[in-house]
């Protein structure tokens, strides 16, 4: 920021100062692409129904959307706010830890080819199924464990559903850190557990972190299981925006407020969640 | 007019809030129906425009009698989910089930909700409750919805039919009566549309469910159909014939000339948006749509709109088809759950209920509630041309293809629509299509000859 | 918790020495438990027709009849040339934007964290919402994308309601959805590239490109290639979106084949056909992806 600041102060066009320039450009060129519809819906929060249909540039805002749906009888929303939260972080904590483990296994230990590459292709088939087509089956086990309806099940298959995106991209960043690294830890009497924890998992926070946010999200916003595994009593954030579109209307205003509850305090937990972790982990290594 | 149609909506305001204060009270004034102490009861209902009214319903119930009614609330598809998923792993989560027309086949064919009688062989509908197409009655041997030879499944909790929307205000002072043919319709819209200020009449032509609903209208007004007799057991498909072209030729013409320049992709919730933003002037929209309009938050155009019985053709006969959401009984609900829900259909279905119902802004069943004092307030003035067009309406698609032959239909059409296809075309290749699909599903079945291309 | 018991450094005792095996060992329990079961289900539903009666499920083991019902689907042929087209168009986009963004976002020097997390807001948003804004926004009449056009004096475009124009509209909405997700992983990737490798480059004096075709493009190809994997195959499942802006529509101009599938397993509730068009699709996406993987494999090669 201050280099280029100084770079267009000096109206020295240096290639690299150009390059430098172009490159911030294109990044807020970016956070208006990806920020503009979000600020509309946001718009749209404050906005009665009518005002939201007509596409109306000036309104007078209004909190009718959030009343309707924080005190909205049908829809519970702060209680599937929880749902969702302990939902997501119970799963995210289950998925990043297993696949972590799983991926250092495969990717460092001499483990028959067949079984490493078993593992990957079926964690990839299974990726592919419709979900539609596995609710079926999940919807007797769970009801015949007694586990129907309860947030235990949804934990459950969240981790299996996010388990093959974890446990691939835990490899891909396992086979990034250069082999030398551990191989020194090693020759200095480190043992492989302990070559995991203190010297490769710090230099894999990277992609702990992403992995870990991906999990987060894709269990924020699962729908089809969180519909079918449960009631009305756990249902989960997307359950409830859901039942804002109906077959005779879209109830568009309490649905951009219930997206605008929905989204930020999942960005702010993230946001404050990977710090945590990022020290956490940092720490640990430090030590 | 306007002032005294804002003093009685005022009054009918105040009236109903003076009514919501005092419902507490009402748990010590006689019981609609007297139905004595009941286990809870769970419901599996859909999130619909009418379902607030509903609510209110059942937290009355629940303050009269004292019983405690579950509502597992649920988007559209989501309904069917998981009643599919409860009954084939035997049931028992639901007392209740709330099925659209459409799936009730499935799930009175299938077994998996209870008739009436086993539960309480003394119970009986009011006679003054609409059959709606008979879609509560199963007669297993004719594998058909009717009460001739049928049991009693489920009784209409919401029922939808499309009505003729139009301005008041615009045709009044365009010195236009309200359309009672197609012709009258082409002719109004010429007149008051400006597009792209304003259309002159919209129509739902989007794929899938929206054309085939809005179209079958069009189709038994020229007394047309898609199949020859299914209740007796003969397939043979008669949607290739000249009547159901010409419907599909004016279908086509009014949605092209008067309404918005992608007729192909309007779907319900744009009908809705061209209306209540006061951009289209009529449309062809289901009952259950009236709602939006009349509230000032949702509607420019409040206290503008009138219904009357959609239009027909020249020569054509009065017909409505229904859309409605029926409720049954599990079969795998546990008996103190069935019994639970038979005492509340009693006293759902009592006079008073529906006339509680209507005033909370749901769509009674009883013709004695669409006739009451109701119907001459402004603020029901829907009401007599919904009865009216009851008297016509039918039930279509009532057999376990229905879903992909309205797949089938809402495609071709469609493409018809959109001019990928002739009329004519569009109705050979789906008429052979359904043929197939009957045929292979083992039905006796044939298919006239082709429309000429 | 285990895991700071075990300090020592030479040691490590039991759990060490089985470090090998106890580290699989949950996500393979997860998977069998989990997994297994719904798989087996639905290949014995692709060879079933599955009918219900007296409350009850009956199964008929009817291979042919599935196969049969495969050769007559009259719309499965346009389905499958749109999803490959969307797959490849809407996937191709977002690998480029998201690499060019984690890219650039890690060569800033402060502001990182920030950049993170805005980046990210479209896939947070629940698709839902997502799908039923777009279509507001896409509106002809009232949309703000048509308000724009018209306030610079362009003509209204029918965006979702043009054979021509469906399908992209679709793919327009998916590229600003999913770029995040391959921005977030090779973000990732971009933060663990090793410093003495990058800095050593520099030393000897290569320039930018150089540096990007040279050093970090092969060092960030695992993370490439997962993200591009499984980018494609949720592309492939792709359905909220193209279920609540057209429903496949005007015609076929914009069907895919999952909510093709959705139709006919679930409105239609054709079990049996539905589970074979959903083993087919998992062995045509692993078909495809095996020989994409032998191209990208064997491009790689020196």
């Amino acid at each position: 920021m201050n280099a280029s600041a100084r770079g267009l102060a000096s109206l020295t066009w240096t290639p690299a100062a150009r390059t430098r320039a172009l490159g911030l450009a294109l990044i807020a060129l970016s956070i208006l692409i990806v920020v503009g519809p979000f600020i509309w819906v946001l718009a749209n929060s404050f906005k009665s129904p009518i005002a939201i249909l007509t596409g109306a540039w000036s309104f007078t805002p209004t909190l009718d959307n959030y009343v309707d749906v924080l005190s909205s009888k049908r829809s519970d929303f702060v209680h599937a706010l929880a749902t969702s939260f302990a939902v997501a972080a119970a799963s995210t904590s289950f998925v990043v830890v297993i696949a972590t483990l799983a991926a250092y296994s495969l990717h460092r230990f001499a483990w028959a080819q067949w079984a490493v590459r078993a593992m990957l292709v079926w964690t990839v088939a299974f990726h592919v199924i419709p979900i539609i087509t596995m609710v079926g089956p999940w919807y007797v086990a769970f009801r015949a464990l007694g586990l129907y309806d309860t947030r235990t099940a949804l934990v459950l298959t969240h981790v299996v559903i996010n388990l093959p995106v974890a446990l691939w991209l835990m490899m891909s960043f396992f086979r990034a850190v250069p082999p030398e690294i551990e191989e020194a830890a090693m020759v200095d009497g480190c043992h492989s557990l302990a070559a995991f924890w203190y010297i490769v998992l710090p230099l894999v926070v990277p992609g702990l972190v992403a992995t870990g946010v991906l999990a987060f999200i894709f269990s924020w916003n699962e729908f089809t299981i969180a519909l079918n595994l449960t009631s009305q009593a756990n249902a989960t954030v997307p359950v409830v925006v859901s039942k804002f579109a109906n077959d005779y209307e879209v109830q568009h205003g309490p649905m951009a407020a219930a997206s605008i509850l929905a989204t930020l305090p999942a960005l702010a937990l993230m946001f404050f969640g990977q710090r945590f972790v990022v020290q956490g982990l940092t720490l640990g290594a430090v030590k | 007019m306007p002032t005294i149609r804002r003093f009685s909506a005022t009054l009918v305001a105040a009236a109903s809030l003076g009514w919501l204060i005092q419902s507490p009270a009402l748990a010590a004034d006689k019981p609609f129906a007297d139905v004595g102490k009941q286990a809870p009861l769970t419901m599996l209902v859909p999130a619909t425009p009418w379902l607030p009214a509903f609510t209110k319903m059942v937290e009355q119930y629940e303050a009269q009698t004292g019983n405690v009614v579950k509502l597992d609330v649920n988007p559209f598809g989501g309904v069917l989910d998981k009643a599919r998923n409860d009954v084939h792993s035997g049931g028992g989560n639901y007392g209740a089930l709330f099925l659209d027309t459409q799936w009730t086949i499935e799930m009175y064919e299938g077994g998996f909700v209870t008739p009436f009688a086993d539960v309480d062989p003394a119970f009986v509908i009011p006679k003054e409750v609409l059959t709606y197409g008979d879609s509560g009655y199963w007669n297993a041997q004719k594998r058909w919805r009717t009460a001739n030879g049928g049991k009693l499944m489920g009784f209409t909790v919401l029922g939808n039919v499309q009505m003729w929307y139009y301005r008041a205000d615009v045709l009044k002072q365009a010195g236009l009566a309200p359309p009672k043919t197609w012709e009258d319709v082409l002719a109004s819209c010429a007149k008051i549309g400006k597009p792209p200020a304003t259309y002159g009449a919209v129509f739902r032509a989007e794929r899938g469910n929206g054309i085939r609903y809005d179209w079958m209208q069009w189709m038994v007004e020229r007394k047309g159909t898609v199949v020859k007799d299914p209740e007796n057991g003969d397939f043979t498909v008669t949607l290739n014939s000249a009547a159901n072209k010409a419907s599909l030729d004016q279908f086509i013409e009014l949605a092209t000339k008067c309404g918005p320049p992608n007729p192909g992709s309007i779907g319900q919730g744009d009908v809705i948006q061209l209306m209540s933003t006061g951009k289209a002037l009529q449309a062809q929209l289901v009952l259950a749509a009236w709602s939006n309009f009349e509230d000032p938050k949702k509607s420019a155009v409040v206290g503008k709109l009138e219904v009357v019985p959609l239009p027909k053709p020249a020569g054509g006969v009065a017909g409505g088809v229904i859309g409605n959401w029926n409720y049954t009984i599990e079969k795998g609900a546990s008996a103190e759950q069935k019994k639970a829900a038979i005492a509340f259909a009693k006293w759902f279905l009592t006079y008073d209920a529906q006339y509680a119902y209507a005033r909370s802004g749901g769509i009674p069943n009883r013709t004695d509630v669409l006739t009451s004092d109701l119907a001459r307030d402004p603020a029901f003035r829907w009401m007599s041309a919904y009865a009216e067009t009851m008297k016509s309406a039918t039930q279509e698609l009532g057999y376990a293809e229905g879903p992909q032959v309205e797949q089938i239909l809402g495609l071709r059409l469609n493409q018809a629509m959109i001019g990928e296809m002739s009329s004519a075309k569009a109705l050979n290749v789906a008429a052979q299509e359904i043929r197939d699909v009957f045929a292979k599903n083992g039905r006796k079945t044939a298919i006239g000859p082709s429309l000429p291309e | 918790m285990i895991l700071r018991d075990l300090r020592d450094p030479r040691g490590g005792g039991i759990a060490g020495a089985t470090f090998k095996y106890w580290s699989v060992a949950p996500a393979v329990l997860v998977l069998a438990a989990l997994t297994v079961l719904p798989a087996l289900a639905l290949l014995r539903m692709s060879v079933s027709t599955i009918t219900f009666a007296d409350g009850r499920e009956h199964w008929a083991f009817t291979p042919a009849r599935n196969v049969a019902a495969l050769a007559s689907d009259p719309g499965l042929a346009a389905t499958i040339v749109n999803t490959l087209l969307f797959v490849v168009v809407a996937v191709a986009i977002e690998m480029a934007a998201g690499l060019a963004l984690a890219l650039l976002v890690g060569s800033l020097t402060r502001g990182k964290g920030v950049m993170r997390t805005i980046l990210i807001v479209p896939i947070l948003v629940p698709p839902v919402a997502i799908g039923n804004m777009f279509k507001l926004m896409y509106n002809y009449d009232f949309g703000l994308f048509n308000q724009i056009l018209v306030a610079v004096g362009l003509p209204a475009v029918s965006w979702l309601g043009s054979t021509s124009l469906a399908l992209w509209s679709i793919v327009l909405v998916d590229v600003w959805h999913w770029v995040p997700f391959v921005f977030l992983i090779l973000f990732a990737a971009v933060e663990a590239l090793p410093v003495d490798v990058m800095e050593a480059a520099h030393v000897d004096g290569a320039n930018r490109w150089q540096m990007l075709a040279r050093i970090k493009l092969p060092l960030l190809k695992p993370a490439i290639i997962v993200a591009l994997l499984f980018r494609a195959i949720l592309a492939f499942k792709a359905f909220d979106e193209v279920y609540l802006l057209t429903g496949g529509g005007p015609g076929t101009s914009s069907e895919l084949v999952s909510l093709h599938l959705y139709r006919v397993f679930f409105e239609q509730n054709q079990l049996g056909y539905g589970a074979l068009l959903s083993v087919l699709t998992i062995v045509v996406v692993l078909s495809l992806l095996g020989a994409g993987r032998r191209f990208v494999v064997g491009a790689g090669a020196p």
